[in-house]
């Protein structure tokens, strides 16, 4: 009797084995093979979800205009977007998964740094380009062959934000709050090394975790104490709408610069009035007149009924750039064909501003300085 | 600076002593930890946030209104966690508590989606006592939080609800033997313990300007500390344990690089574990 239930388990676990297989094998259909895919890694949900959004907006777009125009070699491009949650754990988990689908020619993303470098190591093993929009570490791009990304890194940011705080709005001293992660720590060192080089002083440094929740009251009465002109953000736009909000109950009066990751408008929503007067950096401002902006930004409005950012627009190149690719590539594009070719791409006229990668996968891009005025992003004059 | 620091650690401490005094009334009661208190304090800010921007009540009403919530949720996760398990090891409860704590963030991520909300027009109402800034939201912090404080006090001491819960916290069976309905009491326990713990889920919510799923993880071990500092069973052990907490932590990021300042919690557990294994108050029931 016993026995029989032995064999009655094992028969059972055979036929979920059995079930699961075919189940498995079910998910790759081959009458697919008329399309590319290109995968999508960026954070959908949680506190960073608008930038996933923008991201997947501007993709979609891009492939859209793909397909009105015939396709490439008679094929559709098609978008599998996943959500990492801006969680390197995810972003790793999903770079496994494009890796393993051979139909993925190639990723867009990660958007943060931190997550981009946690996937990193599986897109190069597996020989699989991983372009990032927005991943400024330094150090993103040496991470391997198939790494590219068509923004400035912090060591081009930092300075120019620098810049912008020490000669353009004539403030010496400097109060800085970054975020404790790859990027935050790599934002604070080339913007506090550049406020020293154009004659500024930097008067506090405060960090704060990732996981610390969202109490800034006892670093902003500290920082108070030291005077500052200006407070630089190294943080993403919810915790800068916190920080600002929180500012003005403890008492700190002061202007505040950031990085480009607060072109966003969340910012303006969970900042309020807070947020008015804030200053930043940009690669992208839709009022460009150089016409790839314009039909963008058209195009853009067209089909979502609101102003693209400059997420929205690195996405957009960042597609586009490997749409190029994809084209010269040949008639039968492969992972590393793909790889090739993107390297080859030379001055890509996209709306962030012409790229060329050199021999790393890094760009140089130029910046433009923007402002906050009455609830909307401007260029400052 | 120093004056600054130590209103901001007051208005952490009340937070914490209010999430302790839940925690401790039901220490005391059932000597059970509830893992899931941090929870109701999140859904508490949640609730008011949902009242304030879709329901367009004022604050101080949709204050009181999740309050309500958050005690009946407290009198449901009793009936669903704890007396179903009564009778059997108090780690079944602890898992229970546990378990119960992550079904109810991931429904609040569901709900209310995993970023941050931000009640925009919150109160930014700033005024100057002599050259020190005070904004009125610590100002009602502190009130309502003592408010609290007190009320519970009276409660516990001249009403007959409050003297069955001591009677309890003492003895179950005698107090049983004595004619009251140990279910009730219980019941009226977790109201009360709730209701206080999404009071200060509002009130951080409010005061910070962020309502996120996760939000009662790290207020609740924190009280969890407070009230372990304070000897595990004593409310006014709770309140001192929580201020001293809110304090350590403010004055700590002021003076250390602010790196530390969630650390400081957590080396102050481990000193008053090793140093004063019964609290720094001395332990008397509650």
């Amino acid at each position: 009797m016993k026995q029989g239930i032995g064999k009655a388990v094992i028969f059972l676990l055979a036929l979920v084995l059995l079930v699961g297989v075919v189940g498995c094998s079910g998910d790759n259909p081959k009458e697919t093979e008329d399309k590319y895919l290109i995968g999508l890694s960026a954070p959908l949900t949680g506190d960073y979800a608008q930038y996933g959004d923008s991201f997947k907006k501007a993709v979609e777009l891009k492939l859209e205009e793909v397909k009105a125009a015939g396709g490439i070699n008679g094929k559709n491009l098609e978008l599998l977007a996943m959500d990492s949650k801006a969680d390197p754990k995810e972003a790793a988990n999903i770079a496994q998964k494009f890796a393993d689908n051979s139909q993925v020619i190639a990723e867009i993303g990660e958007f943060t740094s931190t997550a981009a470098l946690a996937a990193a190591p599986i897109y190069e093993r597996n020989g699989l380009v991983q372009l990032s929009p927005t991943s400024s570490h330094p150090d993103f791009a040496t991470q391997g062959k198939y790494m590219f990304r068509n923004i400035a890194t912090q060591e081009v940011e930092g300075p120019f934000l620098a810049d912008y705080a020490v000669n353009t709005l004539g403030k010496k001293r400097v109060a800085i709050i970054y975020i404790q992660n790859d990027w935050g720590i790599v934002a604070k060192d080339n913007f506090a090394k550049g406020v020293e080089e154009h004659g500024g002083e930097v008067v506090a440094e405060e960090k704060y975790l990732p996981t610390d929740g969202k109490d800034f009251s006892s670093i902003l009465t500290k920082i108070k104490n030291t005077n500052p002109d200006i407070l630089f953000l190294g943080t993403m736009y919810t915790d800068a709408a916190l920080i600002s909000q929180q500012r003005v109950k403890a008492g700190l009066n002061v202007d505040i610069i950031g990085t480009g990751s607060l072109y966003s408008d969340k910012l303006l929503e969970l900042g309020g009035e807070a947020v008015e007067g804030l200053y930043l950096a940009s690669s992208f401002f839709p009022e460009d007149s150089a016409p790839q902006v314009k039909n963008f930004v058209d195009a853009y409005k067209a089909k979502y009924d609101e102003v693209p950012n400059m997420f929205a627009a690195q996405a957009y190149d960042a597609a586009g750039l490997i749409v190029e690719a994809i084209k010269a590539a040949g008639d039968n594009p492969s992972r590393q064909s793909v790889r090739d070719a993107l390297l080859n791409i030379q001055d890509y006229p996209g709306v962030t501003g012409k790229t060329t990668f050199d021999e790393n996968g890094d760009v140089v891009k130029d910046m433009v300085n923007l402002v906050i005025k009455d609830g909307l992003y401007r260029v400052f004059e | 600076m120093f004056v600054e620091q130590f209103l901001n650690g007051i208005s952490l401490g009340m937070i914490y002593a209010l999430i302790a005094i839940g925690f401790t009334l039901i220490f005391g009661v059932l000597n059970l930890i509830n893992f899931a208190h941090g929870e109701i304090y999140m859904i508490g800010a949640f609730v008011a946030f949902t009242f304030v921007t879709i329901g367009g009540l004022s604050l101080p009403v949709a204050f009181l209104l999740s309050i309500i919530v958050a005690g009946f949720m407290g009198v449901l996760m009793e009936r669903v966690a704890f007396r179903p398990l009564r009778k059997s090891f108090p780690e079944a409860t602890l898992l229970a508590t546990l378990g119960l704590s992550i079904v109810m963030k991931e429904a609040a991520t569901l709900i209310w989606g995993p970023e941050t909300h931000t009640i925009s027009n919150n109160a930014q109402t700033m005024f100057k006592l002599g050259s020190v800034n005070v904004s009125l939201s610590q100002v009602s912090i502190f009130v309502v939080a003592l408010l609290f404080m007190i009320g519970l006090h009276l409660f516990l001491t001249k009403t007959y609800w409050g003297m069955a819960i001591r009677a309890l916290a003492q003895n179950r069976e005698a107090a049983s033997l004595m004619g009251v309905n140990v279910n009730l009491i219980i019941s009226v326990t977790f109201a009360i313990g709730s209701a206080m713990g999404g009071a200060a889920g509002v009130l951080t919510g409010s005061y910070y300007g962020a309502f996120y799923p996760s939000m009662g993880f790290l207020p609740g071990l924190k009280a969890f500390v407070a009230m372990v500092l304070g000897g595990l069973t004593s409310i006014p052990g709770a309140v001192v344990g929580g201020l001293f907490l809110g304090l350590s932590e403010s004055m700590a990021s002021s003076y250390l690089p602010s790196g530390w300042k969630d650390a400081i919690a957590f080396i102050l557990l481990l000193l008053v574990l090793l140093i004063f294994p019964q609290g720094i108050t001395k332990r008397k029931e509650a």
